[in-house]
Parts: C-alpha cells; structure tokens; sequence
C-alpha cells in the first residue's frame, strides 16, 4: 500500500477507518483473519495544553510565562512528563529561538544562541565535559540573555554533578512534577483514548487502573496495545479483550524473568 | 593626638612601606584610658584592620609605648565606638536579632562607600562591558563570622584599589558568595570613580578569549585590553588548571597591572598552593598580596541571608520560616536561594501567607522528601522488620493473625506507594492471587479508621519508607 511519508492531517487526528487495510487485501488463507496495521501514533505532539495538570498547576503557569533570563529546573520521577514538558516548550518557544539538546549528546560546548532558551534534559546523564559546557552556559546566561530550563529525575541535592553545576542548579526555580492520582490518570487515559478515537468506556480504565501497571507510559502503551488488538482483531476494546491482553503481557513478562533468572 | 600616638605613627611610617601604613595604621586612633597605670586603647576601624594589627602590629605598638612612657604599659585593641553605635543602621539590629552577625564593617562600607544599585545603570554599554552585575554589591552582602575577614579586606581594596593589597586573592568552596563579594568591590570602585576601567571576568572566559585571539592572531588586541584596566576580577581561577598558554598570558597581564599599580582580585576554590596544574611562578604572585578565605555560614548566618535576599524582594520573611529553610539547606548560599524562591514563587502564586506550612510545602520541591525509589522488596522488609518478623513470612503461606496482618499492611503499602498492578503485588507476596490483594486493601483500609494503633503503625511505616 502506498503510503506518502507525511500523511495528510486529517489521518493524525484520530482513529480512522481508512487506516485500516480491508480484509480482503489481507492473505485470503490466513487461519486468523488479522488486521494488518498501519503504526500511525494519531496522539497530537506534546504541548503544554496536552499535558495533564494535575496537581502541577503552578508549575504549568511558570512554564508558560518562561521568558527573560528564567531558570527553571523540573524534576521527577520517571514517566511523570518531563520530556513531554520539554517538548513542549521547545516547540513553541514563541518568537525566541530554542536550543534543546539531549544530556547525553553534550560533549564539548553548547552553541547557545543569544536570547534563546536553553533546554537541556536529563542533566544526570551529563558527560564531566558535558557539566563543563553545561557550567559554562550557566556563568553565560544572563549576560547573553539566555533562559535557561533543565530536567532530571532528582532535586539538586542529590543529583550527582559537579559541585558548581550542582548548586547552580540548586539555585534555579525548582519544580518537582507531580504524579497524577489514580482519578487523574482515568482522566488521561479517557482524553488519551479519545484522541486516538478508541471508545473506551469506564469499566475498562477502572480495569486497567486496578490490574495494570499505574505508571503512565505503562497505562499509555497498555491503550496503544488495546487499541492494535482491537483493530487487529476487529474486536471492540471491550474489558475482555483488555483480560487477555493483561494476561498475555503479564505472561510473556514472567517468561523473559524466569529466562533471566535461569 | 598624644604626643606618644604621633611619636608612634611616625615611627611606623619610616619602617614600614606607604602602601602597609596607609591600609593598616594611619586609620588607628588611640586614646589614653588611665594615667596610672598607664593604659592605652587602640581603636580600629574595623575587625579586619584589628585582626590584622593583633597580629603584626602588637607587639611593635607595646614596645613603643613601653619606651615612649618608660613603665609598662597596658595597651589594649578595640573597634571604634562610632562604628559600634550608630542608631541611623536599622538593618544590623534586624540582622542581629536573628543571628550574631557582625555588621560593623558593612556600616563602614555604607559610611565611606557609596551604594551602587541596579537602575543607576540600565542601559548603559559601559557598565555592561564590565560584566559586573549590580546587584551584587556590599550593601546586599550579609556579612558573619564566616566571611567578615574577606569582606572588610575586600572593603578596604575597594578604597583604595591598586595600592593595598595586590593582588587581594579570595578562596572558598561552591556557592558561599566569592563572587558576589568581587563584584562588589568591582561595583564599589566604579561608584567612587565611575571612569575606572573594570572588568570582571570568569576564568573559563578568559581561556575561550584566549584561544580566540590564538586563533584570529590578535594577541595585541588582547594584551592591550588587559593591561589597560584598573580593576581586574578573575573568577575561579582553579580553571586555569593545565592551561598553558593562558597562564602564560595571564603571567604576563598580571605583571603588567601590579606594576602599574592596577588591582587585581583573584577568586578560587581553595587556596594558592593547593591550586592543581598551575605554573610556579604564578602560585608565588599570588601570595604576594593578601589571601583570605570565605567559609561555610552557621545556621544563624544563613538565617540572616535569607531574611536580606527576602527583604531584597520587599518581602518579610519570619524567623520560623528562614531558620525551616536555613536548616534545609545547609552547605552554600546559592542553594539557600533557590530555596527561597521556590517559597516565594509558590506563595505568590497560590496567594497564601508566607508562613511554615507554605514553606513546608514549597520546600517539596526542592529537598524532594519523598524521593527515595520505593521498591516491593523494601516495603517488605521494612514492615517485617518494623513488626519483627521474618521477611520471608511475607511469602509464607502460614495466616496466623501475626502474620497476616503485617503481611496485609506491605501489600497495602505497595498498593499506594509504588504503581505496581494487584496481580504483580500478589506474585511478589508468595504467588497470591490478586483478589487477595484486594481484599488485604480493603481491609487495611477498614481497620485503620476504627484501630489507633494500626493506623499510628501506618503513619510511621509511610513516613519510614518514604524517607
């Protein structure tokens, strides 16, 4: 099937039929008639009005207004959105331009353009000259007018970093981005659902909250896998469907432990 | 003036060279106390002067005295009473109510130096080619035991840049306020003669510059910026480590200032001998002038700078709330203020009082209480061990009531501490199946509204686990 690399906008909005391939252009002698799937993830790009508040209200109000010579640094667990955030932001910087480099891509110096916002994420991963050009930056920034907005997965008494970056980054504003509680997450997985057009009807995120994993990458994938099978399948993403598909993961994870253990 | 104070004075000014009885005693007063037997006091005009005369003056001041007057002599060393008492500075008595901090040589500096402030300088280029940053300046410096040497020497060569010590070398660990305190001087000495060529600089700075002029060949240019500056600041210098070249130039640079009698203020992060990978002869020069260090502040100094930067912010901050954050956040000032923000931030945004349990609350974000990763093996050990009995009981299949509740109360926990699926916490507690987790929630959750004592043991394990 011809497929054009950037497919048009109306294909990203949701689940559609026309991803589909029909079943008579699947192999006619297949036992099990499968869907074939075209892997289109139809979830719009993270923004800032994308991401579940939750309690992190505040912390959402400063990132929008990020501007001037800020610094902010977000931390949390992971899964908890930092990159979604980060994405965010280096998406729609406003007129400022926006470096945004990965930690571990760091090496020798960063080319920070003047008046941008430098994004940097997972600060822990920081090569010892990554922290240096990391440090630079910093002793930079408010001479060439730069903001700056860093992630990590620890407040900055623990991160393990040299003890100039360190403090430097002790003294930005600090946020922890805050899990969502089990009624929050429903509430992402009903709009994240939604988006990619899958009925989902309550029994089933309550399921799924009660018996799945509860981080929310775990939750999300869990959708993601539901939402395959039951194209696949052609079967409505009913709470049965969702069973077998707990058990099937929760049995071929136990496989891959008990291969690891022997 | 006493004939024996003149007598002295001049004696000094023969032996000692004029830039050392300039900085040290011209300043001193002294005053005759008793006829019989004789006493004298010696008053300096601030703790560092007085520190500095105990220890290399003394014993020359005593001689004189005792040959002046021809009988023993009690001379005793004091600050001058002016200096101690002077209603006009309210903000030492706020500072000193909260902490024995000293602030007498920050009332010198608001006496002889003027205040520089932020708006005396927008927009204009000259001051922003210096790099120095206004708000740093002696008046929002908090001074106590910890840095009131460094401050009253830095005070001293903001006075009198180029001729009292140079260079005045300043060493301390991260983020107690090295350069803070250089940018003051830097501040101070434009505020005196605004036509002072200052320039600060970070020592990683001055090595890209150097590599840039090796690479455009424009070494003259360079040289000729350098040299023709009255105030050099250079900032952590300990990146030098290894650089030959820059050292090289720098030697140069620095020979050049001192002799034009140009001040140079060095800061780094320990002190001139101990510095790694850098040349002999550069090491030596640095003792030449004066090296003071800056330590860590005590509780009750970082109390006083809290309440400062706070004030900075025209926000009154209580004593409970900055001693919270004061005791937080321990080992350097930059900390302190990103400590500080946060409380601030979070009361402006949710329109609250800036009280302890504000500051509790926003102090989550930095200190991270409840960060330590929660694993099921941990919880399990921490309930067995908190109800003594053995870990693997929490996989046994026995169900005495000793047993079985503890080992209800871990999967609870489990539940609400860590996102693992019921079936997953069943498979961990001896194989069982998820319904039973369920049920233990259920139950946990029934007992601890009608069981004291269960739900106190709630309290402490969650407070345990979470560190």
């Amino acid at each position: 099937m011809a497929l054009s690399a950037d497919p048009p906008k109306c294909l990203i909005q949701g689940r559609l039929q026309s991803a589909r391939i029909l079943p008579e252009m699947t192999a006619p002698n297949s036992p099990v008639r499968r869907q074939l799937l075209l892997k289109l993830r139809p979830e719009g790009a993270p923004t800032l009005d994308n991401f579940v508040v939750g309690s992190n209200d505040e912390m959402l109000a400063r990132l929008r207004t990020i501007g001037g010579t800020d610094q902010l640094y977000l931390w949390g667990e992971p899964g908890c959105g930092r990159s979604h955030l980060l994405t965010a932001i280096a998406r729609s910087g406003g007129d400022r331009p926006v470096v945004s480099v990965s930690a571990s891509d760091v090496h020798d110096d960063i080319d920070v353009v003047t008046g941008s916002i430098l994004i940097v994420d997972d600060v822990d991963r920081l090569s010892p000259s990554g922290q240096g050009a990391l440090f630079r930056a910093f002793i930079s920034a408010r001479q060439n007018g730069v903001a700056l907005l860093l992630s990590g997965p620890l407040p900055p008494l623990q991160l393990a970093l040299r003890e100039d970056l360190r403090t430097r980054i002790g003294q930005m504003l600090i946020f922890e981005i805050r899990g969502l509680s089990d009624d929050q997450k429903a509430e992402a997985l009903r709009h994240y659902a939604e988006q990619r057009g899958l009925p989902m009807d309550d029994a089933v995120v309550r399921y799924l909250l009660l018996h799945g994993r509860r981080d929310l990458p775990s939750l999300l994938t869990t959708v993601d896998r539901l939402d395959e099978i039951s194209l696949a399948q052609q079967r409505p993403p009913t709470l049965p469907l969702l069973r077998e598909l707990l058990t099937e993961t929760r049995q071929s994870l136990a496989n891959t432990e008990t291969k690891g253990i022997l | 003036m006493s004939d024996f104070w003149s007598a002295c004075l001049s004696q000094f000014e023969r032996e000692l060279p004029a830039q050392q009885f300039n900085t040290w005693i011209k300043a001193l007063r002294c005053e005759d106390e008793e006829e019989s037997p004789r006493r004298l006091r010696v008053l300096a005009p601030n703790r560092f002067v007085l520190q500095w005369v105990r220890e290399r003056y003394m014993n020359k001041i005593e001689t004189l005295s005792r040959e002046f007057y021809g009988e023993p002599v009690d001379v005793s060393l004091g600050l001058c009473e002016a200096l101690k008492t002077d209603p006009a500075d309210s903000e030492n008595e706020v500072a000193a109510e909260a902490a024995p901090v000293d602030m007498r040589a920050a009332k010198q500096s608001t006496n002889r130096l003027p205040i520089s402030s932020s708006s005396n300088h927008l927009g204009d280029p000259s001051y922003d080619k210096t790099r120095l940053n206004p708000d740093f300046t002696f008046d929002t410096l908090v001074t106590g035991r910890a840095n009131d040497l460094a401050r009253a020497a830095a005070q001293q060569v903001a006075i009198n840049p180029g001729t009292s010590y140079n260079p005045l070398f300043v060493y301390g660990g991260v983020g107690l306020g090295k350069t803070h305190l250089i940018h003051a001087i830097g501040n101070a000495v434009l505020m005196n003669n605004p036509k002072a060529k200052v320039s600060y600089i970070h020592a990683e700075h001055y090595v890209s510059d150097v590599v840039r002029a090796y690479q455009q060949r424009s070494f003259d240019a360079f040289k000729n910026h350098y040299r023709n500056l009255d105030l050099l600041l250079i900032d952590d210098i300990q990146f030098f480590n290894g650089k030959g070249r820059t050292q090289e130039e720098f030697f140069y640079a620095f020979n050049a200032l001192v002799e034009a009698k140009k001040q140079i203020i060095i800061t780094c992060d320990t002190y001139p001998k101990d510095i790694q990978g850098l040349e002999d002869r550069l090491i030596s020069r640095f003792d030449w002038g004066l090296t003071v260090q800056i330590e860590p502040p005590e509780l009750e100094m970082r109390v006083a700078i809290i309440k400062k930067k706070a004030e900075a912010s025209r926000i009154n901050v209580s004593d409970d709330v900055a001693f919270l954050i004061a005791k937080n956040l321990r080992s350097n000032v930059r900390e302190l203020e990103g400590a500080l923000n946060r409380v601030l931030a979070f009361a402006r945004f949710h329109g609250r009082e800036i009280n302890v349990e504000v500051a509790k609350e926003a102090l989550k974000d930095v200190i991270g209480a409840s960060n330590r990763q929660l694993t099921l093996d941990l919880i399990q050990k921490t309930v067995a061990d908190y109800y003594k009995i053995k870990v693997s009981d929490m996989y046994s299949h026995k169900r005495t009531r000793a047993i079985a509740r503890p080992r209800q109360i871990a999967m609870w926990l489990t539940r609400e501490l860590t996102p693992h699926s019921l079936p997953e916490i069943g498979e961990a507690f001896g194989g069982r199946d998820h319904t039973t987790v369920m049920h233990a929630c259920r139950t946990v959750v029934d007992l601890r509204s009608k069981d004291g004592i269960l739900n106190n043991d709630l309290h402490v394990l969650t407070q345990t686990l979470k560190g």
